[in-house]
Order: C-alpha cells, then structure tokens, then sequence
C-alpha cells in the first residue's frame, strides 16, 4: 500500500509547481493584464472612482449645503448660480445630488459586504461539513429566497421604522444585506462542493492540516472569482434597490440627501421644472452603469469561458 | 406529465403556507398597531381593548394565523381593519390591472430582445452587434422608476401630454364600480408607458442572455448540420438556434419574478395605477394586516405559479426533457 504516501508527496508537489508559478504569472496577475485591456471595464472603474471621490470629499464640492433653503429661489431652471436648478425649497440640487452620492454608495457597498461577510462563512460550512448543518443552513436560506425580494426588503425596513442620518443609513443596508445573504451562502456552498473533492483538498487532509486552515487557506481562495464578481455586479442591484426603497418612501429619511427620495418628491412637480427629476434619476443610472461595466469586465477578465 | 404537473401543484402549498406565515408574524412585529391608526384622535384604551377583540387581534398570532387559514379555505380573505372592505373583493378588482402590467411589459421586452439578440449573435463583432450590446448594458443600469421618468419627460411634459402621467381607464368588463366606462384605447393609453418602464430593463437583460446563448448554440455541430442540408438561414436561426438558446433565457427570466414584482410596485407607485402593487405598499405601510395577507397570499402564488410555468416550458422548448 504504497500508493498512499505517494500521493500526497505528489499533491505536495503539485501544491510547490503551484506556488512556484504564482511567481512567475500569477492568476490574479493574468486577470489585471486582460482586465486592462478591457476599455469598458475602465470606464465603469473610473466612473465608480469618480464617485467614491465625490462621496469623500461631498463637503468641499459641492457649492452649497444640500439641505439649506432658500425661499426666493425655488424651482430655479439650471443656471450659472445653480448648475442643476433648485428644487421647492429652494435647494441647490447639485449640491444635493453630491451628497447623495453618499448614501447611495455607503448603502451599495456596505450591505453587499456586509452579506458577504455574513452569507460566505455560511455557505463554507454548509458545503464543507455538509450532513444535518448543511441542510439546516440551506433551509433557512432557501425560505429567504423563496420570497420575491422586494416584499421582503419593504416588509424588513417597515418593521425597523426608516429613520434619518446614520442610523436610518444603518438600517436600510442591514435591509438589504439580509436578502442578500442567500445569494452568497449558496454560490460559495456550490464551490466548496466541487473544490473539497479536489486531490489538493484531499491532500491537505493527509497533512493534517486543521478545517479552518483547509477552509480558509485553500478552499475560500479557489472559490473567490465568482464571489468577486457577483459583488461587484451586486453593489449596482444594492444601489437599485436603496433607491427603490427611497423611491417607495422608505429608504433613508429626509433630510438626509437621496437621490431615491429625491426623484420621487420632485415627479410631483415634473411639469413645473422638468430638470428636477431628471438629474437624480441621471445619477443612479449612471453609477450603477458605473459598477455594471466593471462588473461585466471583471467577470470576463477572471473567467474568460464566462463570457 | 400529468402526475408531476400535480406533484408540483401540492408542493405550492408548503410554500405558500411558509411565506404566508412568515409576513403574518413579521407584519405583527412592526411597532405600532392599526388600531391606533383606525381609532385616531378618539383613541380609548376601552375602544382599542374591543376593537381588537372584535377582529381576534387579542389572541396569540399563532392562533390568529390559523383563524386566518381556516377562514381563507371557505373563501374568506378577511376585511380590512381601515376600510371596512372584503380583502378579496379587493385583490380581485386590482389583479387584472397588474396581470395586463406585467404580461404588457414581458410582450415589451421578448419584442425587443428577440430580434436585438439575434441581430447580436448572428453578426458577433460588428457595429449592430456593438450597438446592441451597448444599448442592452444600458438597459439593464436604468431602475424602472427613471425610466419611466423619463417617458414622463418625453410624453407628458415634451409632447405636451400626448400619453397621460396618471390615472388608469379600466379594459371593458373589467371595471371594479356600477358606473364606469371602459374602454380599449383609453385603457392602452394608460397602459403603455408603465409597460415600456417595466419591461426596457428586462429587454436589456434578455438580450445579454439571448445573445450569449445564441453563441453558443449557433457554434453546435447541428446548427452546422441543418445549414449543411441546405436549410435557408431563417428556419435554421429560429427553429434550431432560437429554441434551443431559450432555455437558459426562461430559467432566469423565471428568477427575475421577484424583481418583476418589485418593478410593478414601483411603475404603479410613479404612474398612480390602481394595481396590486400600490395596493401591496400602501397596505404594508398603514400596516392593514388584513390586505397585507392578501397581497402576502397572491404575490407567493403568482411568485410558485410564475415558477412551475418556467418549469413547464423547458419541455416544450426541448423534448428531451420530459418530466414524468
């Protein structure tokens, strides 16, 4: 019964021509070459850039407070003074658009990470260890995803009441990640499915090397390409999302700046200054075109069969 | 086929009864109490102690929940705490206007996608293929509330109210009031910037997948054969390619149901239609757990059903796939 050890000093092998080449080219390396070549792709990754910059420094751009009014300039066209126009209250809407960049970028990134950092773990477990734990985990996601996603995201931020300013922000995102959470547990169960059968698995196993090292060290990098991209195309589905629930009235409450709210509360005055509900609507579509282009070039760029 | 057609329909059931349950015990988490709501400025505490036992609201939710299924199977949804109306009453007068939304909007985005996608397949990297492309990305980044906004913009304000912003004009025979004229041409008016909203973004989306499909299926040893045996190209792309690159299309256009809901929530919220959508909201916000539960009940069924037709359509799409 040779064949045993054999094994394993030829996984281990295979494991050293594994990191040996990760010096030479490695797949992360290989992705940024083809990913820079893609033209599209950078335009969305400099529009998504443009837009955390704007978010960061929304104080210092933006020319005017977003929530200070003024009552002998409202419903002002788009001129010199007020590039965007005002709105009723006599708000600077380019000013508010600025700030409300914020919001809609905060809520965006922080509930996909924040389903990340909840749904991966979950969905490592669920397929490494499988049996009872697997089918208790999947369960409860499956009941979350049995819902369509927008009842459930209304029904969550009616129940936590939306409020104003950070912990409004707070709540809206915890919203959003909970329906998103599934959507991890399961793309990250589906890898670890077919990684832990891998001989390398196998082979860390002869080593003894521990679960959470296995897990972490080797199965959770193998699976990483398609929990990338799908963050990435998942911040432009959150950032539609907290805009429909501002939209619905039940995003983050005024007088936070949203570019959800704010599209909404001016459709009521379309026919008064037509400009109004066009530039917040203009600036959603624009960054979740923003994260979809580079979206759409990562995955291409991390996984050329997917294309 | 029949005894899996009937195995999926019992297995609806469980589900239904878990998302109907789910929002009942959620909707009786959400602090406050319609019955503050519906008592207002009269509030007593007697009032409210007999008002809530009036509609069983004094009793543990479980209970309340199987008061509410045991009267749902005779036929009774329930009645409003704050109308005073029959939830099915209701339900019914609202669900043809969000039926002829969504059905409308799915014929929008298969009359766009269809074509855009073939054309997209068929001359892969050339300028067509790039402009449909281009136009799809973009379709699928505009949220179904700007994209009626901006056909408010074009239609409402531009064209000087060439379509109506608002309002709705019932389909004859489907009026909910003894006095009320429907009619087929004021009902497309009403009907058809609210469809184009909804169904652009799922336009886009199906012509990405189309299109990718269509690669992939146009590049098969039998697309090859049946053009090898002298079939025109136009039986060739329809019958060969387009059938079979429609499976994976219908799988996803079958998870973007719950989407679609949302959509149709948004699209009537910003054309004021009396749909089930702003019927689903406006109920969730006051929170009238009566008309909550029956836009829980028909939304989870729409949501199965939409399912097991997808299902259903694989076999019609491919033969080989037979369910027995």
């Amino acid at each position: 019964m040779s064949t045993v050890p054999d094994a394993g000093v030829a996984a281990v092998g295979a494991l050293e021509a594994e990191s040996r080449s990760t010096t030479s080219e490695s797949p992360l390396a290989l992705a940024l070459r083809r990913l820079r070549k893609n033209k599209t792709a950078l335009v969305g990754a400099a529009i998504a850039a443009i837009l955390v910059v704007v978010a960061i420094f929304a104080d210092v751009l933006a020319p005017q407070s977003p929530i200070a009014s003024d009552q002998r300039h409202t419903f002002e066209t788009p001129s010199r003074a007020y590039p965007l126009g005002t709105d009723q209250l006599g708000r600077d809407m380019l000013s508010r658009i600025v700030h409300g960049s914020r919001i809609s970028l905060a809520v965006g990134v922080a509930s996909v990470l924040l389903a990340l950092f909840v749904g991966v773990p979950f969905g490592l477990i669920a397929g490494f260890y499988g049996g009872r734990i697997d089918t208790v985990i999947m369960r409860v996601m499956d009941l979350i995803l049995a819902f369509p996603i927008y009842l459930l995201a209304i029904i969550l931020m009616v129940i936590f009441t939306p409020t104003a300013g950070l912990i409004g922000t707070i709540k809206v995102v915890g919203a959003i990640a909970i329906v998103r959470i599934p959507i991890y547990a399961r793309l990250v169960r589906g890898s670890v499915l077919s990684i832990k059968e891998k001989e390398y698995i196998e082979a860390c196993r002869a080593l003894g090397v521990r679960d959470p090292s296995i897990l972490f060290h080797h199965v959770l990098p193998n699976s990483l390409a398609p929990i990338i991209v799908t963050t990435t195309l998942g911040i432009a589905t959150s950032i539609i999302v907290e805009a429909t629930l501002s939209f619905l009235g039940l995003g983050t409450q005024p007088p936070t700046p949203s570019w959800g709210w704010d599209l909404k509360a001016n459709v009521a005055f379309i026919h008064q200054n037509p400009w109004l509900s066009l530039f917040p609507g203009l600036a959603i579509f624009v960054t979740v075109l923003g994260f979809n282009l580079f979206g759409d070039g990562l995955r291409d760029a991390l996984d050329p069969r997917m294309k | 086929m029949r005894t899996y057609v009937l195995r999926r329909l019992i297995e609806i059931v469980p589900t239904i009864l878990m998302i109907t349950f789910v929002v009942f015990v959620m909707m009786r988490s959400i602090p406050g109490d319609p019955v503050v709501a519906l008592l207002g400025d009269a509030y007593t505490e007697e009032d409210a102690v007999k008002v809530r036992t009036e509609y069983g609201l004094d009793k543990p939710i479980l209970v309340q929940y199987v008061i509410w299924l045991g009267k749902l199977v005779q036929g009774d949804w329930g009645t409003s705490i704050l109308s005073g109306r029959p939830v099915l009453k209701d339900v019914m007068v609202r669900f043809p206007v969000t039926l002829e939304l969504i059905v409308l909007s799915m014929a929008v985005a298969l009359a766009i996608a269809i074509p855009a996608a073939i054309i997209g397949a068929l001359r892969q990297n050339t300028w067509a293929d790039y402009s449909a492309t281009s136009i799809a990305m973009i379709g699928v980044s505009i949220p179904e509330f700007f994209a009626g906004v901006l056909l408010l913009l074009i239609f409402s304000v531009a064209m000087h109210g060439t379509l109506p912003s608002s309002g709705w004009i019932y389909l004859p025979g489907t009026c909910p009031m003894l006095v009320c004229i429907g009619s087929v041409w004021g009902n497309a008016m009403h009907v058809l910037m609210p469809a184009i909203a909804l169904g652009i973004g799922r336009a886009a989306l199906l012509t990405r997948l189309l299109r990718a499909s269509m690669l992939e299926v146009i590049r098969t040893e039998y697309v090859t054969t049946a053009r090898a045996k002298g079939l025109a190209e136009r039986p060739v792309v329809l019958k060969h390619a387009l059938k079979n690159a429609l499976i994976p299309t219908v799988t996803v256009m079958g998870l973007q149901v719950g989407f679609l809901i949302g959509g149709a929530i948004v699209v009537e919220t910003l054309f004021a239609m009396p749909g089930l959508g702003t019927f689903g909201i406006d109920a969730i916000i006051a929170r009238d757990y009566q008309q909550v539960q029956g836009f829980a009940l028909i939304t989870a069924f729409a949501f199965v059903m939409i399912n097991l037709i997808v299902d259903l359509t694989y076999s019609v799409l491919d033969p080989r796939i037979r369910y027995a």
